[in-house]
């Protein structure tokens, strides 16, 4: 691991010291557990706002599709699929043999 | 032929319609998105997707996205085999399969026609591959692994209700 180091307010001081009191965890853990969870719903948002695909969602969360398919049930992510492109689909459908 | 993405491939894998899907419709997908799928084998839709490709009943192609599908990669924030599938489809003139936002969003402007998991299943109940009983519990199902907006599942019932009528 390499160290940065960078500014923080006081009160994201406190909550590095209050997550590691809590979950019995270095700071220097508790700020990187902080990190991921940022990271985690950073890109959660990205993909509920329809800002990436769910293969981007599952390559920045180093999980398969699969598991990230199972995360967006767990964490209630709706479907950004549209009722317009659910019509649109009705039409592709109706051209089937 | 459909050209499957994996995100609507494992998605029919988890409500247990795959089987079915591969029985009435040609299911291809891209050796990409093979890999994607296979990734993890300890998952149950991994070794299910893996024995139907075995079988012979889900087709794989290889497909290279070249400079274009790195260019709508980047455009769509879309993944390789996302890029693969869609390609494939333009490029045969086939029907894309998937139920990502982005990619139907370049399926748009592509022209590429597109099927979701949740038009699968009305497909199976319309050609009567599945009982009425068993397609309400699969929009069920589908309801919670696909997160579909409700106005969708309002609709699918409302269809499914009007056919059982007929029946």
């Amino acid at each position: 691991m390499t160290v940065m180091s960078l500014r923080l307010s006081r009160k994201e001081i406190d909550r590095i010291k209050e997550i590691a009191t809590k979950e019995n965890k270095k700071k220097g853990e508790a700020a990187r557990s902080l990190l991921y969870y940022g990271w985690f719903f950073f890109n959660l948002k990205r993909y509920k706002e329809g800002r990436i695909s769910l293969e981007s969602l599952a390559k920045e969360l180093d999980l398969s599709v699969s598991e990230t398919i199972d995360l967006l049930v767990e964490y209630g992510v709706p479907s950004s699929i549209s009722y317009d492109d659910y019509l649109e689909g009705l039409e592709t459908l109706r051209q089937l043999p | 032929m459909i050209v499957f993405d994996s995100f609507t491939l494992i998605l029919l894998a988890k409500v247990e319609l795959l089987i079915r899907v591969v029985e009435d419709t040609e299911v291809t997908i891209t050796d990409i998105v093979k890999k994607e799928c296979t990734r993890k084998q300890e998952l149950l839709d991994a070794k299910l997707i893996k024995k139907l490709i075995e079988e012979g009943k889900v087709k794989v192609e290889h497909y290279h996205v070249g400079k274009e599908g790195k260019k709508i990669e980047k455009g769509f924030n879309m993944g390789t085999g996302e890029v693969s599938s869609l390609l494939l489809a333009r490029k045969k003139g086939w029907i894309f399969a998937t139920d990502d936002k982005q990619a139907l969003k370049a399926c748009k402007v592509l022209r590429v026609p597109f099927l979701t998991a949740i038009h699968f299943l009305l497909r199976l109940y319309e050609k009567g591959i599945i009982s009425h009983e068993l397609v309400l519990a699969k929009v069920k199902t589908l309801e919670k692994v696909g997160r579909y907006n409700p106005d969708i599942i309002r609709s699918v019932l409302k269809k499914i209700m009007e056919k059982g009528e007929q029946k």
